[in-house]
C-alpha cells in the first residue's frame, strides 16, 4: 500500500497515478473486509465493499474515455 | 473486544490524507489533481470505517470517491486540463495566508473544550444517544439506528437536506444551460466537433458495462429498501442508481442516455423525490398527526403501530432515493455536455 501511495505522489504521469489510485481501491476493498472481520460484522461491510467495488471503475474509464475523447480532438488538430 | 491497533492506523491513514490533500493542491494538471482527490476519498472511507460510522463511510465511497471524481472529469473535459497559475502579488498572497492560518488557529483553540474522542460522558454520548439506542427498536422495529434517527427522529433535517441537493441540481442547471437554439455559433466550442472515434475500440467496455448496470441497479435498490437493517439507504441507493446511468452515458453515449432519459424527464423527476417526501410528511398532517409523523399513517399501512414508522421510513427513502439519483444524472449530463443536453464525454 504505501508503495502504491508513492507512486500517487510522486507518478511522473497522470496514467501512472490512475492506475495507482485502481489499485488503492482495490486495496481498500480488501481492507474494509478485513475491518469488517475485526468489528464482527462481515455482513455489513461487504455491503460497503460492493459498493466501492461497483462505483471504483467508473473514474478509472471516465478518465479513459476523456483522454481518447482528447486524443482525437488534437488529431484534428484543434487547440485543447 | 480485545485491543486492537486502530489509533495507529488511523494516524497512517490521516498523515496519508493530509499527503494527498497537499499533493492534489501542488498539481498544475487538473486531472491527475482529480485523480489524487479520488485516492483521498478512499482512505477517508477507511477512516471512517475504523471509527465504525459505516453509513458515512459508505456515503463517502459512492459520493466522494465514485460520482464526484466523475463530475470533476467531465468538467476539465470542457474547460481544459492545465491550471493557468495566477501570480497575484506577495502583499495578497500574505494576506490570505494570515487569514488561513488565524481561522486555524481559531479553529484549533477550540480544540480542549471538545470531550475525548469516545467519552461516555460526553453531553451527546450521555443524554441523547442512549434514548434512541434504547427505543429505535420499540419505535420504527429498525435495527439500524442511523437510519431511524436519519429518516425519522430527524426527519425534517433530511428533508430539507433532499430539497438542498434537489436546489444545488437546479442551480447549476440555471447557471450552466445553454439553449441550442439561442447559442452563438461563432463561439469556439470543444463539443462542436464531434470526436471521431471507431466505435468497435471501446467493445470490451460496453458489453462490461451491459453486464454491470443492472446488477448495480439491483445493488441500489437493495440497499435503498435494505437500509433499515445494513448501512445504506436513499442517499448511497441513489447515488449508486444515478451512477449507474451514468456509466451507460460514457461507456455508450450520452445522446444514447438520453433518447430514453430526456432532459424534461430528469428535471421532473428530481422534483418527485422531494414531492414524495413532502408528500408523506403533509398526509401524516391529513390523517391527524404532526407533519413527518408517520405514527399517524398506521390506519393504512399494514402491521402495528410500529410497523407505521418503518414503512414511512421505507417511503421517505425512496423519495430520496429517487432525488439523488435524478440529480446525479442531470448534474452529469450538463457538465459533460457543456449545457446543451446533446454530446458529450
Amino acid at each position: 500500500m504505501l508503495l502504491v501511495l508513492v507512486r500517487v505522489i510522486k507518478g511522473p504521469t497522470v496514467i501512472d497515478r490512475l492506475v495507482a489510485v485502481n489499485v488503492i481501491g482495490t486495496k481498500s476493498i480488501v481492507l474494509l473486509l478485513f475491518s469488517g472481520i475485526i468489528f464482527g460484522q462481515l455482513d455489513m461491510f461487504v455491503d460497503i465493499a460492493l459498493g466501492y467495488g461497483l462505483l471504483n471503475f467508473i473514474v478509472s474509464i471516465a478518465a479513459s474515455r476523456y483522454y481518447q475523447h482528447r486524443r482525437s480532438l488534437e488529431q484534428k488538430g484543434q487547440p485543447s | 473486544m480485545p485491543e486492537l491497533p486502530i489509533w495507529q492506523f488511523d494516524t497512517l491513514f490521516l498523515i496519508a490524507v493530509v499527503l494527498f490533500g497537499i499533493t492534489a493542491l501542488a498539481m498544475q494538471n487538473l486531472m491527475s489533481a482529480a485523480i489524487v482527490f479520488g485516492a483521498y476519498s478512499f482512505l477517508m472511507c477507511l477512516i471512517w470505517t475504523g471509527m465504525g460510522a459505516v453509513d458515512v463511510a459508505f456515503t463517502e465511497a459512492a459520493v466522494g470517491a465514485g460520482v464526484s471524481t466523475v463530475f470533476i472529469v467531465a468538467t476539465i473535459y470542457n474547460t481544459g486540463v492545465s491550471a493557468k497559475p495566477k501570480h497575484p502579488r506577495v502583499g495578497f498572497k500574505l494576506f490570505a495566508g494570515v487569514i488561513a492560518v488565524a481561522t486555524g488557529a481559531l479553529l484549533l483553540s477550540a480544540l480542549p473544550d471538545f470531550p475525548a474522542w469516545g467519552d461516555p460522558q460526553s453531553p451527546v454520548n450521555a443524554t441523547v444517544a442512549p434514548y434512541y439506542i434504547e427505543n429505535t427498536i420499540e419505535d420504527a422495529r429498525v435495527p439500524n439506528i442511523v437510519t431511524t434517527v436519519l429518516a425519522d427522529y430527524r426527519g425534517f433535517d433530511t428533508l430539507l437536506e433532499t430539497a438542498v441537493v434537489f436546489i444545488a441540481c437546479i442551480a447549476i442547471y440555471s447557471i450552466l444551460r445553454v439553449d441550442s437554439a439561442k447559442a452563438t455559433v461563432d463561439e469556439p466550442d470543444i463539443i462542436a466537433s464531434p470526436p471521431a472515434y471507431d466505435p468497435t475500440d471501446s467493445l470490451i467496455i460496453r458489453q462490461a458495462s451491459r453486464i454491470m448496470v443492472p446488477f448495480m441497479q439491483i445493488f441500489a435498490l437493495y440497499v435503498i429498501a435494505h437500509g433499515h437493517y445494513s448501512p445504506g439507504g436513499g442517499f448511497q441507493g441513489g447515488v449508486i442508481l444515478g451512477a449507474s446511468v451514468i456509466l451507460l452515458c460514457i461507456s455508450f453515449d450520452l445522446k444514447f442516455v438520453l433518447r430514453q432519459w430526456t432532459e424534461k424527464k430528469i428535471m421532473l423527476l428530481t422534483a418527485l423525490g422531494v414531492l414524495i417526501y413532502a408528500a408523506v410528511g403533509v398526509a401524516c398532517m391529513f390523517m391527524g398527526g404532526d407533519y413527518l409523523n408517520y405514527n399517524a399513517l398506521d390506519p393504512v399501512l399494514p402491521g402495528d403501530m410500529a410497523y407505521a414508522r418503518y414503512y414511512g421510513i421505507l417511503l421517505v427513502e425512496i423519495g430520496v432515493g429517487v432525488t439523488v439519483m435524478f440529480s446525479m444524472i442531470g448534474i452529469y449530463m450538463i457538465l459533460a455536455s457543456n449545457g446543451r443536453f446533446k454530446r458529450g464525454l
